[in-house]
């Protein structure tokens, strides 16, 4: 199974993207958080070794065999998230988290892994040309099942990044565009207007802290406005590296996870914010382009789903800076700290890597 | 192996599709960073520059106070008050919450002062709590870190350092109020910033106000100073320097302690004021902190008015120390000489009434001098029956009566001066012949001040030159001297019964001190009627006592000090006011003429 001619098929323009906007994100977070930094960036360096090392072990096992076993690990990993809500120990008031020595591991990241495997081995035998009822509701309930779990913890920003995988599914699988209208619609009407006209601010509060209780005290208010201050402060150049006022004094929150995209704003303008976009479009548009090499249905899907996953959550992160999308605790992939999710993503895009590679038949 | 040759073209399609919506969302929400940091870069910059930078404001120590001889009358002393700033704190409740409990105050109280300087911006501290105690101070240093919100500072406190003296003349200060920050044309007051609010205090709060310094700091999220950017000293106000002596006012208050009086004393020479007292007083210290409302309240309400300065606000009737003008009015309009005489027998009868004289006995015939002397009524009764009212009220204006002296103080009251105009206009009557009868020996609708006495006993003292009272030493002798058109001649005639009254056994002898000539008249307002009195006495019942007077100066030549006194149902004024005054000059004559001496010798 194992040959060296595939290794000169990796693709190492995506493992490269990957590695550049991790470095990107270590160098901000110490930027971010200079008081404890050393202990930050030395956790992140070695999650993003052993994220590369996971890949390379990853991208070695046939994405088929993955395939194979999906099934079973897709019940283990939602077996694990029951258990942590029974017996997960309460870390900054959630249980979400599994705590292996110095290192804490979030499952609910590393499930989506098996969520896409297990959607990718049910529609390669996919045969109908349009999303069957059927096929609606067991691919909702394939995704669902651990998003609410995750929901559960409480965890809302992570149930959500589930959300792109579903919809991906959906489009795949030739949903009617009348059907994906209304449930876009739907989810759209239901966040923003339900957001911002039906609930009282103080029902808000008790939401925002009854969902994502790690947050600010301020609210998501003061936040969202100290985050537009950190961008829109940061103008075209920047303030400099490690000279942004409103991240170094403490006025942005989660400057190290969530909001670590203001701080690049703050501190190297738009045109530093740009160069991160370009190279985040430049990663998007090669994890996709796997999509039209990939051999089978199956490499189809995984390619897709990773793209849609990875893609969406950099969207969602960074609307949310600016008020576009409500504040709900979801990071920014690679460029956010935060182990798990790094392992996670670069599991995910090891996929992607894997079709890639695989996708001529060596009979 | 059939399945390498499925269709998958359709799923591609899809899959492009998605990629597009999602470059195009991506594009978008770039413009909108564009919008953010590139258009509206301005307005964010500010915002960030408002969350990093707190000013605060130094406050600048006051003038300080001093009398003649450079005694500090008003200084000012450290002392620690804690402000809040608003932009620091999340939840306005909890903090009031928090704050009432640790600084031991009324949540209420608390509340009521936050939300009254709500209309200040947000970053502008106010204050909450002042005039510290020291475990006050060393629980909230302790506490700080839990408190970001709220900052201790010094700030220099006016101190009074002899309390009541002298306290109606340098006033007092209180908290600028919220409509005057609010009305003020430009900006110059900060809430919580403690103004003149009466007195000296009043008058020169521009120049006695220093300017206010500023530290520039840069603050983090929770308002915890990082770094100082920058730091204005304040600059302190300038110092007054009083003409007042300070041995000869807390000479005076003694005098006046236990009774309701007044007593000013002035140097005919230049105006300059050297006692000004008025009792009861109050101690200006009790009222210093922004949070002594109550004791100024219950100083408001008091019976006894402590807070009202008598000397310049107090309007009393002149009894007998108006025949001053009576006589120089005559004199001058050529109605009587020096020698002209009329006879007293103790009662006359005019325009169908009887009026008395104080002495029951009658004075005999009696020239002007003697008339002085012994404050005889039938004497001005005369004059008064020869004198229009309103040539006596010319009289008066010229002499300063009727109108403000234009004393450095705030507040100066005109008195009133009657008139058939003044009649005609507020009564709505005319002038009854009678009445200047009444007015002749002081008594009727006129009113006055003790300080607009003194200023017309320097007048007389000065041979008939005014000068303009003043209570601040001028740098520039710009002497407001200003001869009114009385002649020399007159004066003397009327100095000399002045001299007689003190000197020779007349009303004005408590006054008397050896060596020390003294000139004075006396005089007693009739809070009612000599005839309604004596009826009252008949049955037996409490007369209150007439309001005691004495205005005169010393030496007779070259006079260097004007005393009046005015004792509040002091009874007569020989009795009360004159020994009051002769304790004045005594005090003078013992600091000032015998070094003067002693110098000479």
């Amino acid at each position: 199974m194992l040959d060296r001619r595939i290794f000169r098929k990796i693709d190492s323009v995506t493992i490269l993207l990957m590695v550049v906007i991790s470095v990107v994100g270590i160098v901000f977070v110490y930027s971010a958080i200079y008081f404890q930094a050393s202990q930050f960036v030395w956790r992140q360096a070695i999650w993003l070794i052993v994220s590369l090392l996971a890949l390379l072990v990853a991208v070695m096992i046939d994405y088929k065999f993955l395939i194979s076993i999906s099934v079973p690990l897709y019940i283990l990993m939602n077996i694990v998230l029951l258990g942590l809500l029974f017996f997960g120990k309460l870390v900054a008031n959630t249980r979400s988290w599994i705590v292996l020595g110095p290192f804490q591991a979030q499952p609910s990241e590393v499930t989506k892994i098996a969520v896409i495997l297990v959607l990718a081995r049910i529609f390669s035998e996919y045969r109908e040309d349009r999303l069957s009822f059927n096929g609606f509701v067991i691919s909702s309930a394939l995704v669902g099942l651990p998003a609410t779990l995750t929901a559960l913890q409480p965890d809302l920003g992570t149930a959500l990044t589930y959300l792109p995988i579903l919809i991906g599914v959906y489009i795949l699988a030739g949903m009617k565009k009348k059907y994906l209208a209304i449930i876009l619609a739907a989810v759209l009407v239901t966040g923003f207007v339900g957001w911002n006209y039906a609930l009282k601010d103080y029902q808000k509060k008790r939401i925002e802290t009854l969902l994502t209780p790690n947050q600010d005290p301020r609210g998501s208010g003061y936040q969202l406005r100290q985050s537009k201050i950190a961008i829109g402060s940061g103008g075209l150049t920047g303030k400099g590296y490690h000279k942004g006022t409103q991240s170094q004094l403490r006025f942005l929150p989660a400057r190290h996870t969530d909001f670590i995209m203001a701080v690049i704003a703050e501190e190297l303008g738009f045109l530093g914010l740009l160069a991160v976009f370009v190279l985040y479009f430049l990663l998007i548009y090669r994890l996709f382009s796997a999509v039209w090499v990939s051999a089978d249905r199956a490499g189809i899907y995984l390619a897709f789903l990773v793209t849609m996953m990875i893609g969406c959550q950099f969207l969602i992160n960074v609307m949310m800076l600016v008020g576009l999308f409500p504040i709900t605790g979801i990071p920014i992939p690679f460029l956010s700290y935060g182990g798990s999710s790094l392992l996670t993503n670069f599991l995910a895009a090891s996929l992607v890597i894997n079709v890639r590679m695989r996708r001529f038949r060596y009979i | 192996m059939a399945r390498i040759y499925e269709d998958l073209t359709v799923v591609i399609r899809r899959s492009k599709v998605a990629l597009f919506v999602l470059t195009a969302l991506i594009i978008l929400v770039l413009v909108f960073y564009w919008k953010i940091q590139v258009l509206d870069h301005q307005k964010y910059w500010k915002m960030a520059e408002a969350n990093r930078l707190r000013e605060l404001p130094l406050t600048a120590p006051r003038g300080l106070i001093f009398d003649r001889q450079k005694v500090i009358l008003a200084d000012n002393m450290p002392s620690f008050k804690v402000s809040l700033v608003r932009e620091a704190v999340n939840n306005i409740e909890d903090t009031i919450d928090n704050l009432a409990l640790l600084l031991h105050l009324n949540r209420e109280e608390l509340k009521k002062r936050i939300d009254r300087y709500r209309f200040m911006p947000a970053h502008e501290p106010i204050i909450i709590m002042d005039n510290l105690k020291l475990e006050d101070i060393s629980l909230i240093e302790a506490r700080k870190d839990d408190f970001p919100e709220i900052k201790l500072e010094v700030e220099p406190r006016r101190y009074y350092p002899f309390g009541p003296t002298g306290a109606h003349l340098l006033g007092y200060l209180q908290e600028v109020s919220v409509d005057e920050i609010r009305t003020q044309p430009e900006k110059r007051w900060r809430g919580g910033e403690m103004i003149g609010k009466s007195g000296l205090e009043k008058q020169y709060n521009d120049n006695l106000t220093g300017r206010e310094g500023k530290i520039l700091e840069m603050v983090d999220s929770l308002g915890r100073p990082r770094a100082e950017i920058s730091r204005t000293e304040p600059q302190p106000g300038r110092n007054l320097e009083l003409t007042i002596d300070f041995d000869l006012q807390k000479r005076a208050e003694e005098l006046l302690q236990g009774r309701e009086g007044a007593i000013v004393a002035i140097d005919p020479r230049s105006g300059e004021c050297l006692v000004w007292a008025s009792s009861p007083s109050y101690d200006p210290n009790r009222f210093i902190s922004r949070f002594s409302a109550d004791e100024w309240l219950a100083l408001v309400n008091d019976p006894g008015k402590p807070l009202e300065n008598r000397v310049i606000r107090g309007l009393y009737s002149p009894g007998s120390t108006f025949k001053l003008v009576m006589a120089l009015a005559a004199l001058h309009e050529g109605i009587i000489t020096e020698n002209s005489t009329f006879f007293c027998s103790g009662t006359i009868e005019l325009y169908n009434k009887e009026f008395n004289c104080w002495f029951k006995p009658g004075h005999g015939s009696l020239n002007l001098p003697e008339a002085i002397r012994n404050s005889c009524n039938i004497y001005f009764y005369q004059l008064g029956r020869r004198l229009p009212i309103d040539t006596i009220a010319r009289y008066a204006r010229l002499m300063g009566l009727g109108q403000k002296t234009g004393i450095d103080l705030p507040g100066e009251k005109e008195g009133l001066v009657p008139s058939t105009d003044w009649k005609k206009k507020f009564l709505r009557q005319a002038w009854f012949p009678g009445e200047t009868i009444s007015v002749a020996i002081g008594q009727g609708p006129l009113l006055v001040t003790p300080l607009q006495l003194a200023s017309l006993t320097a007048l007389v003292a000065n041979r008939g030159v005014r000068v303009r009272p003043h209570l601040v030493k001028e740098q520039e002798k710009s002497d407001g001297r200003e001869r009114v058109g009385l002649p020399e001649a007159a004066m003397e005639v009327v100095i000399e019964g002045m001299w007689r009254s003190v000197n020779r056994q007349g009303t004005g002898q408590g006054a008397y001190q050896p060596g020390f000539e003294v000139c004075g008249k006396t005089g007693s307002t009739q809070l009612i009627s000599r005839e309604s009195a004596e009826r009252l006495i008949q049955r037996g019942l409490e007369v209150r006592k007439t309001h005691s007077w004495f205005t005169g100066f010393a030496p007779r030549d070259n006079p260097e000090i004007v005393v009046t006194v005015l004792v509040e149902f002091g009874g007569l004024g020989g009795q009360t006011a004159a020994p009051i005054a002769g304790q004045i000059f005594k005090a003078y004559r013992e600091k000032y003429v015998r070094q003067a001496n002693l110098q000479e010798n």
